[in-house]
């Protein structure tokens, strides 16, 4: 797929009208972009779909963000995150905070490609092509006053649309509709610390912090700059809960279980001597470059897994 | 020679209100009676608007919100859902609203009518009505991070801190905390499509 036809994925369902934009009145960084994304201010619902082999997942959560902060409610319940902090609230309020190292990626990964300003309902946007390489890898649609992401696309490394979100019933404001009770929750703190099996960086990703985890298990975080995933390293006697109906993921390293949302993917395997979680928004052919890197399943205890759910 | 006026004071009133656009039919009838027979009424009426004029051309003056009796929002709540605050008005506003559950309230009606009125099929708001684009600041680099910086210290003052490696913990995971600790950590770094919560 070309990158003008990745950009009319956007622009055919949201563009009423296009002009070119003068280099010099943009933002050169995809930082820049983000981090105005990060700080904006806005209430909307959010949908998002994303395709991850022939699993299609969608996800829809009214949104309202400030601050820094998104406190995003499903159903009944409300979660607050942001800032390293993640609390759920609801009968039994709880949360975790993470001490984070104040650090940014340096990374020349990605590029900012073609810049054009268009209208979508109504507002002034800016349709952004983020380039890795000669390719597009995503088309963000910026609301220009607020600086919000109205609509995402990314992509696989073969063109294809693999997660698209977008903000619907946008409101350039606060409705101060998430409940009040999150700085009365105690949470759980997390201090960073050294790693001892970790990789520094892996297919592009570096290790930004590393904490401790349930299970005694050590959580990585990495990040490129667009995407992240966290690597939990557990003991390989270890048991991970939760994968109750796992797909297969199979790479040239071997098969791992795999469950895709639409926010974000789990995987799930045992090379022996550990047992790895990598749970991130990375597209399936990063995902598949970064396991290459990590150690490999180990085809005994696959056997062993497989045995177990055949014959109990 | 200076002018001297000699309208009567009922139609003095009569023009101003008729600029304000609140006449009744009755008194407009008269206003329009008194334009089309009275050369005083007609040179008061010019006069009233050169005034008016002359005031929008002087700078605004923006008043306190604390200096407000009352101490609510009151219009400033709909000039800022319509984003029409200045720069310097919008943190004073948010920390009202911050701190007061009336207003909160009252945006919340105020919201829920506008919704209201823009989920009616085929309205286009006249163009004096579009807000005002203000740009806000991209704030990016060293003061994310120290607000990053910041944000975690105060953490760490305020809350007990779990043990690191803690031997005793069970062997058995879930999923589903492991993707929530994802979701906390990831929520410092900039995310295009939002961050996962609750379970799958």
């Amino acid at each position: 797929m070309t990158m003008l036809r990745r950009a009319a994925t956007v622009g055919g369902t949201a563009v009423l009208a296009v002009s070119m934009l003068a280099p010099a009145a943009v933002a050169e960084e995809l930082t820049d972009y983000l981090d105005r994304a990060m700080q904006s201010t806005y209430t909307a619902n959010r949908l998002v779909v994303s395709v991850w082999g022939d699993e299609t997942s969608i996800s829809s959560s009214f949104v309202e963000h400030a601050d820094g902060m998104e406190m995003v409610r499903v159903d009944s319940t409300w979660t607050v995150v942001g800032n390293g902090r993640s609390v759920v609230v609801n009968d039994a309020p709880h949360g975790v905070a993470f001490v984070t190292h104040a650090q940014s990626i340096e990374t020349d990964r990605y590029t900012i490609g073609t810049v054009r300003m268009v209208k979508h309902m109504r507002r002034d946007c800016r349709l952004v092509e983020v380039m890795e390489g000669d390719h597009v890898r995503a088309v963000i649609l910026f609301d220009v006053n607020t600086g919000a992401p109205l609509i995402t696309e990314t992509f696989t490394g073969t063109g294809r649309v693999f997660r698209r979100s977008s903000l619907q019933d946008f409101k350039a404001y606060r409705t101060y509709i998430a409940p009040r009770t999150v700085d009365d929750v105690e949470y759980e703190i997390v201090m960073p610390r050294e790693s001892e099996v970790l990789p520094d960086s892996v297919a592009g990703y570096q290790l930004i912090d590393i904490f401790p985890a349930p299970g005694g298990a050590e959580h990585g975080f990495y990040s490129d700059g667009l995407f992240t995933f966290s690597l939990f390293a557990l003991d390989g006697a270890a048991e991970v809960t939760g994968f109750d109906d796992p797909k297969s993921f199979i790479t040239g390293t071997g098969s791992y279980d795999v469950e895709a949302t639409a926010l974000d993917v789990r995987l799930h395997w045992s090379d022996g001597a550990h047992r790895y979680v990598m749970v991130g928004d990375l597209p399936p052919d990063h995902a598949a470059d970064v396991l290459a890197e990590l150690p490999a399943p180990d085809a005994r205890s696959m056997f062993s897994r497989w045995w177990a759910k055949i014959f109990g | 020679m200076a002018d001297v006026n000699t309208v009567s004071p009922r139609i003095s009133m009569l023009l101003s209100c008729y600029l304000d656009g609140e006449l009744t039919r009755d008194e407009l009838t008269e206003v329009v009676a008194a334009l089309e027979n009275d050369m005083e009424a007609i040179a008061e009426f010019r006069r009233l608007k050169d005034t008016r004029k002359v005031l929008r051309t002087m700078p605004m003056l923006h008043v306190p919100l604390e200096l407000i009796p009352g101490g609510h929002l009151g219009e400033q709540l709909s000039a800022y859902l319509d984003g029409e605050l200045v720069t310097e008005e919008i943190p004073v506003v948010s920390a009202h609203l911050d701190g007061c559950p009336d207003c909160r309230r009252e945006l919340g009606d105020l919201d829920r009518s506008r919704t209201a009125v823009r989920a009616l099929p085929g309205v286009e708001p006249p163009v004096f009505l579009a807000p005002r684009i203000e740009e806000k600041r991209s704030r990016r680099g060293l003061r994310t991070a120290v607000a990053l910086a910041a944000g975690a210290a105060a953490v760490s003052l305020a809350f007990a801190v779990t043990p690191l490696g803690d031997s005793d913990e069970p062997a058995a995971v879930s999923i589903t905390e492991l993707g929530s600790r994802h979701t906390a950590r990831a929520s410092t770094a900039p995310a295009p499509t939002g961050v996962q919560v609750g379970s799958p």
